[in-house]
C-alpha cells in the first residue's frame, strides 16, 4: 500500500470545508422533547492547504474538538460539505465522490488521552498493523510496516513491539499513536490536543518528532490546541473560534502580531507573560465563555467585548479582509458596519477588564 | 503593586510561617513501595508565595498534601512539618480539624470535587465559618456573602443560593477559594487550582489570588507544573525532581539563569513566544520510578554534563549567591 498521489496540484485546498454545522438537541422533560440546542458548530468554513499546518485555537466550548470529529467524520455534520482534493466526502464513486473508507485512508486522528485511544489488549505493533490489514496489506507486510513506523517515532522496535500500552509512559503512547495515524500513508493527519496531557520536556520531544514526520511523509497537519504558544510554535495560519464560531483566519505570523478580533487580542493577552517583570494587573477579560445553547444573538462576542454597540446586537458581522488571506468577523473591521469605530480596527486598545463591564 | 517589587522579606528575624525538615514520603503499598519525596528542607516566611514547580511524580502534590495530613493512612511520613511553630505530625485528630481551616486552607484543581453538589455555595461557606468561629446562622451567612464579594463573583447575594453545578468554572474556582478563605487562614496551599481554566480565565484567577494575598497578608505555596503561572504568581520557585528539591531561588533570578541542568532543560523545552522555527530542547528519557531511593543524583542519566561525581552520592545544596541554591555539583558553592 503506498501513499495515493496528489491530484489536484499544490493550488488545490487538500480539504475545503463549507457551512459546516453540528447541533446538539438537548432532550428532558416528560416526553423527551428537545428543550434546547447546543450550537457546537455553526457555519464554520475554511481550506486546508496541501502541507500546512493549520492550527485551530479556542477556549473549552467553542466546538473545536467538534470540528475535529467532523473532519473525520467521527459524526455527520446537520449541514454543510467537506471536499477533500477536489472530491465530494461521503458520495458514492460514481456521483464523482469519495466514500468514507477511502476518505478514512487519506484522513487520520491522534486523540489527547493517549490510552483511551489505544486498545489495552493488542501489543503495540499489533495495534498499528491492524488498519493496514482491514484496507488489504497482508499480515506480515503489515507487521514490516508497523515496525519501520515504531523506528520512525523513536521507539526501537526490538524493545517495544510486543508492548502492550500499560507498560508505557504517556509520551511513549503518543508516539505510538501517531504511528498508527501514519499506518495507512494518510495526507492529512488532524491532532486534537495531542500535547495537552504531557509533561513540558516530554511535550517538547512530541513537538519536534511532529515536525519531522511531516516533513518525512509529506503529511498536512491541522493542529487543535488551547495552548496559544504551541499553536504558534507549530502552525502556519491559525484559525480562531468562538462559541462555534470562526471569528478570525490568518496566517501565524498576521495573527500573533496583529490579531484583529477583540476576542483574539484577548487571547493572546491573557498568556502566562515568563517574565516577572511584566506582570499584568488586569486581566483582559471578566467572566468566563458564554454556554453554547444559547449563544448571544449578533456576534456573539458582545456580551464580553468592550466595543460592542448596538449593531453587535443586531446583525452577525462580516468577513472582513484585511488582506493576505487575513480574515477577520468583527463589525469594527467593516467600513460599512454602522459601528462607530466601523474601519479603525488597528485604532481601539485591546480589551481591559478596566474599560469593562462586569457581564450579569 | 507587583509582588516581585516588594523589599524582601527580613526572613533572618522573622519566624517562618512553614519550617520543612528533612520531609520523606512513602508509599507502602503490597504491590510496590513509592519513594515520593526523598528529604525536602523547605522555608515559607509569613506573607510570601512560593511555587513549587515540578512535572507529573515529582512528589510536588504529596509535599502539599503532607503540609496539612491530608494524606492516606498507608502513606509513611518522616521528618518535621511546622507550620506557624507548631508540629504539624504530632497532632491530634482533634488539634487538625481545628489547624485546617483556620491556620491552613487548601484550593485544588478541580472544584467540583472540592464543593459538596448537594449543599448551596453559601451554605457551604457559612456552616465553615460556624464550626470554626461559633458564629450564629444569620451572621456566618452575611459573613459568607462579604467572601463571594471578596473573591469577586458577580451579583453575589443571588448566587448564594446557587449550587455548584449551576456554576460556570471560573466561577466555581472563586466559590471554592471564598470557602478557603472563610476563616482567614494565614497559609493557603494551592494544588494547581488553574490548571483545567481556560487561558482567559486562567489569568483572572490568578490576578485574584495574587490580590488576595497582598490583601489578606498569606503566605501561599502553589504547585505547578507551569513555568508561565509561577512566573505570574511566585516570589520564590521551588523545583522538584524525583522527590527532592532540585534549585529553588526569587523568580526573576531563577526564570533567567537557571542553576541545575533540570531546571535549564525545563526552561528550553517550553515552548513560548517566538520560537517559531527554531528546534525545541528536550530532555532525553524519562524520570526514576522511585521505587527506590535515589543514592546519587536522580537527574544524572537525562544529564549533558554529567560526570562521575555526580555518580558518587546525591549532591548536597549549593548556594553561589545568597537566597539561590541548587543541588548540582557544577554549581559553585560560596
Amino acid at each position: 500500500m503506498e501513499p495515493i498521489l496528489d491530484r489536484g496540484g499544490p493550488a488545490q485546498p487538500l480539504l475545503a470545508v463549507k457551512g459546516l454545522v453540528k447541533h446538539f438537541p438537548l432532550k428532558g422533560g416528560l416526553l423527551g422533547r428537545t428543550q434546547a440546542v447546543v450550537r457546537a458548530v455553526d457555519n464554520v468554513e475554511f481550506d486546508v492547504l496541501k502541507g500546512e499546518t493549520l492550527g485551530i485555537v479556542g477556549e473549552s466550548g467553542c466546538g473545536k474538538s467538534t470540528t475535529a470529529r467532523l473532519l473525520m467524520r467521527l459524526m455527520d455534520p446537520d449541514a454543510g460539505s467537506m471536499i477533500f482534493d477536489g472530491e465530494t466526502v461521503g458520495v458514492n464513486e460514481q456521483a464523482g465522490g469519495l466514500t468514507l473508507r477511502d476518505y478514512r485512508r487519506q484522513v487520520q486522528m491522534v486523540f489527547q488521552d493517549s490510552y483511551a485511544s489505544l486498545n489495552p489488549r493488542l501489543p503495540i505493533e499489533e495495534t498499528i498493523a491492524f488498519a493496514p490489514r482491514i484496507h488489504g496489506l497482508s499480515s506480515a507486510d503489515a507487521v514490516t510496516r508497523a515496525r519501520e513506523l515504531l523506528a520512525a517515532v523513536g521507539l526501537a522496535p526490538a524493545s517495544f513491539a510486543r508492548r502492550y500500552p500499560h507498560e508505557l509512559s504517556g509520551g511513549q503512547r503518543q508516539r505510538i499513536n501517531i504511528a498508527r495515524a501514519l499506518a495507512l500513508r494518510p495526507k492529512l493527519v488532524i491532532l486534537d490536543e495531542p500535547v495537552s496531557a504531557l509533561d513540558k520536556s516530554v511535550e517538547a520531544q512530541v513537538l519536534n518528532l511532529l515536525v519531522d514526520l511531516k516533513a518525512e511523509f509529506g503529511l498536512t497537519y491541522v493542529f487543535i490546541s488551547h495552548d496559544l504558544n504551541v499553536v504558534q510554535y507549530i502552525s502556519d495560519r491559525v484559525l480562531v473560534m468562538y462559541l462555534g464560531e470562526v471569528v478570525e483566519m490568518g496566517p501565524v505570523g498576521a495573527i500573533y502580531d496583529r490579531p484583529g478580533h477583540p476576542y483574539t487580542r484577548a487571547l493572546l493577552d491573557s498568556r502566562p507573560s515568563m517574565d516577572p517583570a511584566m506582570r499584568r494587573t488586569k486581566p483582559p477579560l471578566t467572566g468566563d465563555p458564554p454556554n453554547p445553547v444559547n449563544p448571544p444573538s449578533g456576534c456573539r462576542f458582545r456580551t464580553r467585548c468592550p466595543y460592542a454597540e448596538d449593531v453587535c446586537a443586531a446583525r452577525k458581522p462580516l468577513m472582513a479582509d484585511l488582506g493576505g488571506g487575513h480574515i477577520v468577523s468583527c463589525h469594527m473591521a467593516s467600513p460599512e458596519s454602522g459601528h462607530s469605530l466601523a474601519g479603525k480596527l488597528y485604532e481601539v486598545p485591546p480589551p481591559r477588564a478596566d474599560v469593562m463591564g462586569v457581564p450579569a | 503593586m507587583s509582588a516581585v517589587l516588594k523589599p524582601p522579606s527580613p526572613t533572618a528575624e522573622v519566624q517562618p510561617l512553614v519550617k520543612l525538615r528533612d520531609l520523606s514520603v512513602t508509599f507502602a503499598t503490597r504491590d510496590r513501595t513509592v519513594h515520593a519525596v526523598n528529604g525536602i528542607d523547605l522555608d515559607l516566611a509569613p506573607g510570601e508565595v512560593l511555587c513549587i514547580l515540578g512535572e507529573s511524580g515529582s512528589g510536588k502534590s504529596v509535599t502539599l498534601r503532607a503540609l496539612m495530613k491530608l494524606l492516606p493512612k498507608f502513606a509513611r511520613v518522616s521528618g518535621s512539618i511546622e507550620v506557624g511553630g507548631r508540629d504539624v505530625t504530632k497532632m491530634s485528630e482533634r488539634q487538625l480539624s481545628n489547624f485546617r481551616g483556620t491556620e491552613v486552607a487548601m484550593i485544588f484543581q478541580e472544584p467540583m470535587t472540592a464543593l459538596d453538589p448537594v449543599f448551596t455555595i453559601g451554605r457551604q461557606i457559612a456552616e465553615t465559618v460556624q464550626r470554626h468561629e461559633g458564629l450564629s446562622r444569620s451572621a456566618a451567612t452575611a459573613r459568607a456573602l462579604e467572601l463571594l464579594e471578596l473573591v469577586q463573583i458577580p451579583s453575589a447575594k443571588r448566587r448564594l443560593d446557587a449550587y455548584p453545578h449551576e456554576l460556570s468554572g471560573g466561577l466555581r474556582q472563586r466559590a471554592m477559594i471564598a470557602v478557603a478563605l472563610a476563616c482567614r487562614p494565614k497559609l493557603l496551599l494551592a494544588d494547581e487550582p488553574t490548571t483545567a481554566l481556560d487561558a482567559t480565565v486562567q489569568i483572572q484567577v490568578l490576578l485574584l489570588l495574587r490580590e488576595l494575598q497582598e490583601r489578606l497578608g498569606m503566605g501561599v505555596i502553589f504547585v505547578t507544573h507551569d513555568l508561565g503561572v509561577a512566573g505570574e504568581i511566585a516570589d520564590r520557585v521551588a523545583v522538584m525532581y524525583a522527590g527532592r528539591v532540585v534549585e529553588e531561588g526569587p523568580v526573576a533570578g531563577l526564570m533567567a539563569g537557571p542553576l541545575h541542568p533540570y531546571t535549564q532543560g525545563l526552561l528550553g523545552a517550553t515552548v513560548h513566544a517566538g520560537m517559531r522555527g527554531q528546534r525545541l530542547t528536550t530532555i532525553p528519557g524519562a524520570p526514576p520510578t522511585l521505587d527506590v531511593v535515589p543514592t546519587v543524583c536522580a537527574f544524572a542519566p537525562r544529564c549533558s554534563f554529567v560526570h562521575d561525581e555526580c555518580l558518587a552520592g546525591v549532591p548536597v545544596l549549593r548556594s553561589p549567591t545568597p537566597g539561590r541554591a541548587a543541588r548540582c555539583v557544577l554549581v559553585p558553592d560560596r
